[in-house]
C-alpha cells in the first residue's frame, strides 16, 4: 500500500520531503501534490527541465512558414493584381506569418502541455482529492510501485 | 587600477578637453567637409541618453532588473554635458540641412538651436538630479526619474524630428520621434551590456547568483528589445511601402538603390533584430557573459549603421574626423563606466536590494 | 508563507462571490440583459431593412461600427497587458486583477468581432472572409489589411482563450472541491483531471511562461493591425505612421480605465479589498498616466508634423478635426485622454478610488470620441472639397452601440458569479 503524508504548511513539508530524499528514497516514488507550483520541489526531485519550449518551437516556426505559404500559394493560386501589390507581396505576407507564428506556437505549447501533463486524466476526475488545500506527498510501494496511489 | 579612475572634476575637465579637441578639429581647417559631428551626435545622444534613461526607468518601477548596474548607467550623467557642448558647436554648421535657405517656423536657425540646446541641456540637469539624488542615501523620490524620463522623451524626440527627419525635409514620418527615444532605450540596455563585461567577473565573487540573474536580465530585455525594434521599424516600412506616395517612398527607394547605404541597412536589421533575436532566443545564451555583450556591441554598431544610412544621401561628412570623434566617444564611455563608483561615491539605498 | 488557515480565508473570500446573487446583482443583469437584446432587435431590424437605416454613407462609409469595433478591440488589451506583461515583467500586482481582466479581454473581443459582421451588411457572407478550400475556387485577399484583422482578432481570442483557461485550471479544481453537487462535477470536469501533482506543476509553469511571452508581441500587434485598417490607405489623417504605437497606447490607455472601472465596484460588492489593496489600483492607474501621456504624445506629433510637412490635405485635415464640425468632440477627446489623465500626477488622486471611478468612466468617453474623430473626420474631408459631407450616427447605431455595452457588461456580470474572479492559486503563492 501507499502511504500518504498531508501537510499544511509548506515550510514542514518541504523539510520532510527533504528528509525523505535524504532517507534513500528515490524521487520516482515519490508523488508530490501541491496547492501551488513550487520550484524547490522540481530541484528536490531533480527533475529535468520541462521539454515544453520544444513544443512551443516547433509550433512557432510551423505557423510562420505555414502562415506565409498560406498567403503566398494562394496569391499565386488566383494571381490577380490588386491594390497594386506584388502577387506575393512579401510585407504583408510576413505579417500572417507573423500572426501565425503566435497561433499556432501557442495551441502547440498547450497540446504539448496537455500531452506532457498527461490531460486529461480520467482517473482523477472520479477521484474525491484535496491536494490544492494541503501538501501531499504520496510514496508509493517500493514492491509494486506501479499501482495507482490510493 | 585605482588611479586610471576619473574624479568628478577630472570627468568634467576631461569633456571641455575633448569638446575642445573636436571643435578644433571642426574649425581648425583640419578638415575640409563638416557633417561628421552631427552624425556622431546623433548616435551618441541615444547612448548616452539612453543609457541613463534605463537606470531612470528601472528606478522609477523599482525593477529588480539590473539594479546591480543601475549606478554605473547613471555615473554616465556627466556625459549629458558633453552632448550640449558638441551640439553648441554645430551652430555654425547648420547649413547642413535643406531647409537652411528657406526657414520656415519651425525650422529656422535660432529656434532650431535654441530648443535643442535647451533640452540638451535639461536633460543634463535632470540626469544629474537623478544621479546624485540615487547616491545621496534618502528613500528614493519618484519625481526625479520622472522628470529625467520626460526631459528624455523631449529630447530624443526633437533629435528624431530635427537632427534626423529634418536633413530629408520635407519629407514626413510621424514615428521618428518615439521611434528615436525606443532605440535610446535599447541602446542603454546596450550599455548595459558592455558594462557587465568590465563588472561582471569582480561582482560575480561578490554576490554570484545576484550578478548572474542581473546578466540574465540584460539578455532578456536586448531580446525583448529586439522584437520592439522589428516592431516599430516594420510598423513604419509597411506603411510607407504600402502606400506607395512619391514624395514618402524616395526615401527608402533612393537609399536602398545606392551601395553604402543598401549594406549599411543589410547590416542594422542583422545588428538590431536578427541576430539579437536569434542568438538571445535560448535561455542558455542570455545567461552568457560572451553572448550578450557580443549582441550588445552588435546593436551599438547596428544603431550607428542606422543613422548612416539615414544621414549619409544627406549629409556631407568626412570619414577620418567620423572615425576620430566616435573611437574618441567610446573611450570617453568606457573611461566613465570604469570611474562609476568614483564619480557617484555612495551606493543608494536600494541597489544592493537582495532578492 | 502562507500558513493554511490564511489560505482557506483566501478561498472562502473569493469564493463567497460566487454565492447567492443579490438583488441589485439581478437588477444590473436585467438592465444589461435589456441593453442588449434591444441592440440584437435593432440589429435584426437593420439586417431586414438593410444598411439604410444606419447613418453611413457617402463619403463616410465607415462610422459608428467601426468605431465600435477599435474600442472594443481596444478595451481587450489591457487584459493581456496585465495578465502577461505584466508576467513577465514579475510586477506583484497583477494578481489582484489579471483574472477580472483576463476575462474582459474575452468579453470585449466576443463584442468587438461582431461589429465587423455588423458593419457587413450581408452578414451570412461572413465566412467569404476565411480561407479554406471552396468550390468557389476563391481565396481571400491576404493584402488586404481587413483580412490581416481576421487573422489578428481570432489568433487573439484564442490565444486570450487559452490563456484565460490555463490560468484557471488550479482554481477550477478549487472551486470543483468546494461546490457538492452536480455543479461541482461539472467545474470537475473542466479540470481536465488536474491533481497539482510536481510533474503538472512543472510544465504548468513552463506552459504559462510561454503563453505570456507568445501574447506580450501579441498584444502590441493586434491593435497595430487594427491601426493598419486607416494606416495603409492614402487618406489624410488616417496615413501616418505613428499609428500603430499610438493605437496601441489608445488601447491600453483605455482597457486600463475599463479595468479600474470595472473593479472599483467589484472589489466594494464583493468585498474584497483585502486582496485588491489601493497600491495595487495605483499601479494600474500609473499606467493608465504613462499611456496617456503616449496618446498626448501622439496628438502633438500628428498635428505638428501635419504643419511642419507643409502637405495642404494634412493641414487641412488636422485644422477640421480642432476646428470643424467635430471640434466639440475633439475638445472632448483632448479633455479626457490627455488633460484630465494629468492629474493623476498627484500622488492622492491616484489613490482616490471615487475620483479613479470617474476619470476612467471619462477615459472610456473620451477614447470611444478618440476612435470616432479619427474614423469620421478623415472620411468625411478627404482629398476633393467635391465629396465632403458630414455623418451623424442613426438612432440605430446609437442602439447598438448600447447592445454592445449592455452584451459586455452581461458577460461580465455572469462571469463573477461563475467563475472566481481572484487567482486563488496566485495568491495562495503570494
Amino acid at each position: 500500500m501507499a502511504r500518504q503524508l498531508i501537510f499544511d504548511d509548506q515550510q514542514t513539508f518541504l523539510q520532510q520531503l527533504e528528509q525523505l530524499l535524504a532517507d534513500g528514497i528515490a524521487g520516482e516514488h515519490l508523488e508530490v501534490r501541491t496547492p501551488y507550483h513550487l520550484s524547490e520541489v522540481e530541484a528536490l526531485l531533480g527533475q529535468q527541465p520541462s521539454k515544453l519550449p520544444f513544443f512551443a518551437l516547433g509550433g512557432a516556426l510551423a505557423g510562420f512558414g505555414g502562415g506565409f505559404l498560406l498567403a503566398a500559394l494562394t496569391s499565386l493560386d488566383w494571381p490577380i493584381i490588386t491594390g497594386g501589390k506584388p502577387i506575393v507581396a512579401v510585407p504583408p505576407f510576413l505579417l500572417i506569418g507573423y500572426l501565425m507564428t503566435i497561433l499556432i506556437g501557442s495551441l502547440a505549447s498547450f497540446g504539448g502541455f496537455l500531452l506532457l501533463a498527461r490531460l486529461p486524466r480520467i482517473d482523477a476526475l472520479v477521484e474525491e482529492q484535496d491536494f490544492d488545500a494541503h501538501f501531499i506527498i504520496t510514496i508509493a510501494d517500493e514492491v509494486a510501485p506501479c499501482t495507482t496511489p490510493s | 587600477m585605482h588611479d586610471s579612475k576619473l574624479s568628478a572634476g577630472g570627468c568634467y575637465s576631461l569633456l571641455l578637453i575633448l569638446a575642445a579637441t573636436i571643435g578644433l578639429i571642426e574649425y581648425g581647417g583640419l578638415i575640409d567637409q563638416q557633417g561628421s559631428l552631427l552624425i556622431t551626435l546623433t548616435f551618441w545622444s541615444a547612448v548616452i541618453q539612453g543609457a541613463v534613461a534605463v537606470a531612470a526607468l528601472t528606478a522609477l518601477v523599482r525593477a529588480q532588473w539590473i539594479a546591480s548596474l543601475r549606478r554605473e548607467l547613471l555615473a554616465l550623467y556627466p556625459l549629458l554635458l558633453l552632448l550640449a557642448l558638441l551640439f553648441a558647436l554645430l551652430w555654425p554648421q547648420l547649413d547642413l540641412f535643406p531647409w537652411s535657405d528657406q526657414p520656415t517656423i519651425w525650422l529656422n536657425r535660432p529656434f532650431f538651436m535654441g530648443r535643442n540646446l535647451t533640452s540638451l541641456l535639461l536633460t543634463f540637469l535632470a540626469g544629474r538630479q537623478l544621479a546624485l539624488h540615487s547616491t545621496s542615501g534618502a528613500p528614493f523620490k519618484d519625481r526625479y526619474a520622472v522628470v529625467y524620463l520626460l526631459t528624455f522623451v523631449l529630447s530624443q524626440s526633437l533629435v528624431g524630428f530635427d537632427w534626423l527627419m529634418s536633413a530629408a525635409y520635407p519629407w514626413i514620418s510621424t514615428m521618428f520621434g518615439l521611434y528615436f527615444f525606443t532605440e535610446a532605450l535599447y541602446a542603454g540596455i546596450a550599455v548595459a551590456g558592455l558594462a557587465m563585461l568590465l563588472y561582471f567577473r569582480p561582482r560575480q565573487q561578490i554576490a554570484p547568483k545576484q550578478t548572474a540573474r542581473h546578466l540574465r536580465d540584460v539578455g532578456l530585455l536586448l531580446f525583448g528589445f529586439s522584437i520592439l525594434w522589428a516592431g516599430l521599424f516594420f510598423a513604419q516600412f509597411l506603411l510607407i511601402w504600402y502606400a506607395n506616395l512619391p514624395e514618402e517612398v524616395h526615401f527608402v527607394t533612393e537609399r536602398l538603390a545606392s551601395s553604402p547605404e543598401r549594406e549599411l541597412c543589410w547590416l542594422f536589421l542583422l545588428g538590431l533584430f536578427l541576430t539579437p533575436f536569434v542568438t538571445l532566443l535560448g535561455s542558455e545564451a542570455k545567461g552568457d557573459l560572451r553572448f550578450v555583450s557580443a549582441v550588445s556591441l552588435l546593436v551599438l554598431t547596428g544603431l550607428f549603421a542606422e543613422r548612416l544610412f539615414i544621414l549619409l544621401p544627406a549629409i556631407p561628412h568626412h570619414g577620418g574626423a567620423l572615425l576620430l570623434y566616435n573611437g574618441l566617444l567610446f573611450i570617453m564611455l568606457l573611461l566613465v563606466l570604469h570611474s562609476s563608483e568614483r564619480l557617484l561615491p555612495q551606493a543608494s539605498s536600494e541597489r544592493d536590494d537582495t532578492p | 508563507m502562507q500558513n493554511s488557515a490564511s489560505a482557506q480565508q483566501i478561498e472562502q473570500d473569493v469564493l463567497a462571490a460566487m454565492s447567492r446573487p443579490s438583488r441589485c446583482y439581478l437588477a444590473c443583469i436585467l438592465l444589461a440583459g435589456l441593453l442588449f437584446l434591444g441592440g440584437m432587435a435593432l440589429w435584426g431590424r437593420q439586417i431586414a431593412l438593410g444598411m439604410g437605416v444606419a447613418g453611413i454613407s457617402h463619403p463616410v462609409g465607415w462610422g459608428v461600427y467601426i468605431t465600435d469595433f477599435v474600442f472594443w478591440v481596444g478595451i481587450a488589451h489591457s487584459g493581456t497587458l496585465i495578465s502577461a506583461v505584466l508576467y513577465i515583467f514579475r510586477a506583484r500586482f497583477r494578481t489582484s486583477f489579471n483574472r477580472a481582466a483576463e476575462a474582459m479581454t474575452l468579453f470585449a473581443l466576443m463584442v468587438a468581432g461582431l461589429f465587423p459582421l455588423i458593419h457587413l451588411g450581408r452578414v451570412w457572407l461572413a465566412y467569404f472572409l476565411f480561407p479554406y478550400p471552396n468550390q468557389r475556387q476563391l481565396w481571400v485577399n491576404f493584402r488586404s489589411p481587413l483580412v490581416w484583422d481576421v487573422f489578428a482578432v481570432s489568433t487573439y481570442m484564442l490565444v486570450s482563450l487559452v490563456f484565460f483557461y490555463i490560468g484557471l485550471l488550479p482554481d477550477l479544481a478549487i472551486v470543483a472541491r468546494r461546490r457538492p453537487g452536480p455543479v461541482g462535477k461539472i467545474y470537475r470536469l473542466l479540470t481536465l483531471g488536474w491533481v497539482g501533482s510536481s510533474q503538472q506543476w512543472r510544465h504548468y509553469a513552463k506552459l504559462y511562461f510561454l503563453l505570456a511571452a507568445f501574447a506580450t508581441p501579441l498584444v502590441a500587434s493586434v491593435h497595430s493591425i487594427v491601426s493598419w485598417d486607416f494606416a495603409v490607405s492614402i487618406v489624410p489623417g488616417w496615413h501616418t505612421t505613428i499609428f500603430a504605437p499610438y493605437f496601441v497606447a489608445g488601447a491600453i490607455l483605455s482597457g486600463t480605465a475599463m479595468v479600474i472601472t470595472l473593479v472599483i465596484p467589484m472589489r466594494r460588492l464583493l468585498r474584497l479589498e483585502a486582496y485588491i489593496p489601493v497600491t495595487h489600483i495605483e499601479a494600474i492607474a500609473k499606467i493608465l498616466l504613462l499611456t496617456s501621456l503616449i496618446v498626448s504624445f501622439a496628438y502633438i506629433v500628428e498635428q505638428g508634423l501635419a504643419f511642419y510637412s507643409g502637405n495642404l490635405f494634412e493641414m487641412e485635415q488636422f485644422r477640421f478635426r480642432a476646428l470643424g464640425d467635430y471640434r466639440l468632440l475633439f475638445w472632448i477627446m483632448i479633455s479626457c485622454n490627455s488633460l484630465l489623465p494629468m492629474t493623476l500626477f498627484v500622488g492622492r488622486l491616484r489613490r482616490n478610488l471615487a475620483y479613479l471611478f470617474v476619470l476612467s468612466l471619462l477615459v472610456n468617453v473620451g477614447m470611444w470620441l478618440e476612435r470616432f474623430v479619427i474614423v469620421v473626420t478623415s472620411l468625411a474631408r478627404d482629398f476633393d472639397p467635391y465629396a465632403w459631407g458630414n455623418y451623424t450616427p442613426s438612432l440605430t447605431e446609437i442602439g447598438i452601440t448600447a447592445g454592445s455595452f449592455g452584451l459586455f457588461f452581461l458577460l461580465f456580470l455572469l462571469f463573477i458569479k461563475v467563475l472566481p474572479v481572484l487567482s486563488i492559486t496566485e495568491l495562495k503563492e503570494r
